[in-house]
């Protein structure tokens, strides 16, 4: 059977494929940006961490007491902590995965001219007690280290360690180690060489980790020294986990319980409670996300049903005279299905284009980043499957009409 | 006629239950959706203060002797983070010069301050409470609804006096009595005579105090004292905007003195536009005065902005809020879009009789209002259906956990809304299927019965 016989029934009789076509546009237009909104929510939570999360405490609800702490008392911590049974490692650090409320960002500009930015973990062998998995290079070395809040290495070119993605951006093709990363916009500082990659490391901007920019992250070999803002990683034994939690608590409160604002407490968690923590209100809007794409499939898939079963009961009687002429029951079906293919194929490529408005239009006005073009052909396929769907049952109804209604008067 | 009309429209609802249900269905889910989000946009953009907030206005002058911050460095820009330009206070020295001028119908300065709030005799305390250190004009100058006692004198705040007002809540949890004048409330080491009690007070948005959150659901500040007194007092402001750059003295790096750092936020009463006109001078005038900020190549400025343009720059609405009524909107679109199809086929499978009331006589017109008719019940009832579905869906907004959750709920202003809008869109989505069955030919349906 020919298109041309399908497109002039659709336009002899064009009210009910209208309707057919504009909901299918409409939700299309929904699906896909719904579908991209609840990509950005989940991008971050499914982005690799590159920690070793399983034995992992983050310290934090440390705020400086009216003053900054003294490197002392952050070194004394740092030993208090350290003998803790079942600690194997502590790092004081400013700025820790998953620990959101202390962001240090820097700009980077790598020799092919590409420009990014990223986060920073400032901190004492990060790299071993965050249990980070170097694939080139090396860890830094002791006196590398800075002391932060201090003039020490000022001039002369920082060592870094960068991930996998980062080495790709900046450098292309190109080996990263050695290379010499260049602050853009600041001339007097000298910049970075890169020292050593990581697989990956997860940014604490969680909000940033979207779109191949989740491992924007480096690692800066700065101890932490005077500072208004203190954090612990420390990695405990897998077999004395419970314990360990119960000891750097106790360590912490006795180390800096009575420094502490009053009702404030240190907190001390492992990495899945800050993680669970910080997505919390993701993972809220994800279901939120996800009832509303279901509803419009549900909305959409009645209102096809519904439309295609009237259409199909009004053509009964033709059905009949194509039966008795020698239509099989699989023609009859093909026909439903290629007639509902043509509409909501056609709706769909409205929709996409008015996804696209749609999307640019709150890009304007909500600062949302553009829709990449990969999303449209999934909200494609999937108007199309569920048209398909929807029209399935009556267009079966209309494939068992027996030829012998051709006789009949209605 | 119209009856009629009604009868046969309510005829039609009950013929064919099944399809009914679904429009009823989509009508009411694609309703609820909308009325969620709008409902919740209602409530945080609405006035905080009505019929006072048009004549209150921030004045702020930019005295802090430092260089301007740096917004817009490339690690900022390349991590997408814009620096919150702050929130417009200024320095002690600065509210004092600006208070006495008296140049407004009413002046005060706000700050938040934090500090356990201990009952006279030492028995009850609670800790980490919000104080809200201001003047005696803030009182009458926000409303606050006075129960017991009066509020402080001018004198007072001049002779730096501890008194204190207090709200209903916190008298009742330190003193057992919601009574609480005269009685004394100790911060840090002072004693503050308590002279009035109010009703809680906590606009929505708290604009006075937007840097700790725009929106509370358990109130903000429980406890008001002349700032002189609480400053004497050893209480310091939560929160700056910027320090002076000579102040790096490094053991009170942490603290906000005022006498150095932007902490104090000065509302003024400006009744009339000539009034806001005379001010904005009086305060670029106050600015351009200070000429130690030459050396810090800053301009001289200032500015006066009214609560609703403060809010608006501040962009209290979270931008989600407002992106979720644009999703449920095309959401309630796609439902009419599917409703009035269902509609269509519906109608048109009566053709036949609207064939031969037609035949009968019936004009175009009546047949046309019938279904429109039919069309607008189904919606009203669908409304019926989406208002307990808004109830539901304000409860999941409330169960989210935000700081504003708590405020989405059902005012009568949108009680009425939700039957306006399902009006509106019956109508709307009635109005091509009811012209669709109107044009059917009476003789061809007829026949063909």
């Amino acid at each position: 059977m020919s298109l041309r016989i399908h497109v002039s029934t659709l336009r002899r009789h064009s009210l009910m494929p209208l309707l057919v076509l504009l909901q299918v546009m409409l939700a299309c237009a929904i699906l896909c940006n719904v579908l991209f909104l609840t990509w950005q929510q989940l991008a971050p939570m499914l982005a690799p961490s590159g920690v070793d999360t399983a034995d992992l405490v983050l310290v934090d609800h440390l705020p400086s007491p009216g003053r900054p702490w003294t490197a002392a008392e952050v070194q004394a911590g740092t030993e208090a902590l350290r003998e803790v049974p079942g600690v194997r490692a502590v790092s004081a650090a400013n700025g820790l995965p998953m620990i959101a409320n202390y962001l240090y960002m820097v700009a980077m500009q790598g020799p092919t001219g590409v420009k990014l930015g990223a986060n920073g973990y400032q901190g004492y062998d990060l790299l071993d007690t965050l249990g980070l998995q170097l694939v080139s290079g090396r860890n830094f070395r002791p006196d590398e280290y800075r002391d932060i809040g201090t003039d020490q290495g000022k001039g002369t070119l920082e060592p870094v360690i960068i991930t996998q993605s980062m080495a790709r951006q900046l450098f292309g093709k190109a080996s990263p180690l050695g290379g010499v990363l260049r602050a853009p916009g600041d001339h007097k500082d000298p910049g970075w060489q890169v020292v050593g990659v990581v697989r990956h490391l997860l940014r604490n901007q969680v909000g940033m980790a979207t779109r191949g920019r989740a491992d924007n992250t480096v690692l800066l070999p700065q101890r932490v020294a005077k500072t208004s803002w203190l954090f612990y990683a420390v990695r405990v034994d897998p077999s004395m986990r419970q314990a360990a939690l119960r000891g750097i608590r106790k360590a912490l409160q006795r180390q800096f319980g009575a420094l502490l604002p009053v009702g404030t407490k240190p907190r001390a968690e492992f990495y899945a409670v800050h993680r669970a923590a910080v997505f919390k209100s993701r993972r809220a809007a994800l279901w939120m996300f996800a009832g509303v794409a279901l509803t419009v499939v549900i909305v959409t898939v009645i209102g096809i049903m519904g439309l295609t079963g009237f259409w199909v009961q009004k053509r009964t009687r033709q059905i009949g005279i194509r039966r008795a002429l020698g239509a099989r029951r699989v023609d009859i079906l093909r026909y439903f299905l290629v007639e509902n293919a043509l509409i909501v194929g056609l709706g769909v490529v409205l929709g996409m284009a008015l996804a696209y408005v749609g999307n640019a239009w709150l890009m304007h006005a909500y600062e949302l980043s553009r829709l990449p073009w990969t999303y449209l052909p999934y909200g494609a396929l999937l108007m199309l499957l569920l048209g398909q769907l929807a029209v399935l049952s009556p267009a079966l109804r209309a494939a068992r009409v027996p030829p012998v209604v051709a006789t009949r008067s209605v | 006629m119209w009856h009629y009309n009604l009868e046969l429209a309510v005829r039609g609802l009950r013929r064919f239950p099944r399809s009914t249900m679904l429009v009823l269905l989509t009508v009411a889910l694609g309703l609820a959706a909308c009325m969620t989000t709008l409902t919740l946009l209602h409530m945080l953009s609405a006035d905080p203060l009505p019929g006072r907030s048009q004549n209150l206005y921030l004045a702020w002058v930019d005295t802090v002797l430092a260089k301007p911050m740096d917004s817009h460095s490339a690690a900022m820009e390349l991590n997408h983070v814009t620096f919150d330009t702050g929130y417009h206070r200024i320095k002690l020295a600065d509210a004092q010069a600006l208070l006495a001028a008296h140049r407004a119908v009413r002046q005060t300065v706000v700050a938040d301050m934090e500090a356990d709030e201990i009952s006279g005799d030492g028995r009850h305390a609670e800790r980490q409470q919000l104080i809200l250190a201001t003047t005696s004009d803030f009182i009458p100058m926000f409303g606050v609804t006075l129960r017991y006692g009066r509020d402080w004198t001018p004198a007072e705040d001049a002779n730096r006096t501890p008194v204190a007002v207090i709200d209903t809540d916190l008298a009742t949890k330190l003193f057992g009595t919601p009574d609480a004048v005269g009685r004394d409330v100790r911060l840090k080491h002072t004693l503050f005579r308590v002279v009035g009690v109010i009703q809680p007070y906590a606009p929505q948005p708290s604009f006075y105090a937007l840097d700790h959150g725009a929106y509370s659901s358990d109130g903000g500040e429980n406890l008001y004292a002349p700032y002189t007194a609480a400053l004497d007092a050893g209480l310091v402001p939560d929160d700056s905007d910027a320090c002076d750059a000579s102040y790096k003295a490094s053991a009170t790096q942490a603290a906000n003195d005022p006498q150095h750092c932007a902490t104090l936020g000065l509302w003024v009463q400006l009744d009339t536009p000539r009034q806001v006109a005379g001010y904005r001078a009086y305060l670029q005038g106050y600015v351009q005065q200070q000429t130690a900020l030459a050396g810090f190549g800053k301009p001289p400025r200032s500015q006066l902005t009214g609560v609703a343009d403060w809010l608006k720059q501040k962009n209290v609405v979270p931008d989600r809020v407002r992106l979720n009524v644009w999703l449920a909107g095309s959401f309630l679109l796609l439902c009419m879009v599917n409703v009035a199809g269902l509609l269509s086929a519906r109608f048109l499978r009566r053709s036949g009789e609207v064939g031969i009331r037609r035949a009968l006589g019936a004009p175009r017109r009546a047949v046309f209002q019938q279904h429109v008719l039919e069309a607008g019940l189904v919606c009203l009832v669908g409304g019926v259906l989406a208002w307990p579905l808004t109830l539901l869906g304000l409860w999941i907004l409330r169960q989210q956990g935000d700081a504003f959750s708590g405020l989405a709920r059902l005012d009568p202003a949108m009680f009425g809304a939700l039957f306006g809008l399902a009006l509106l869109v019956g109508v709307l989505v009635g109005l091509l299927p009811a012209w669709r069955v109107a044009v059917v030919e009476p003789g061809l349906q007829v026949k063909s019965e």
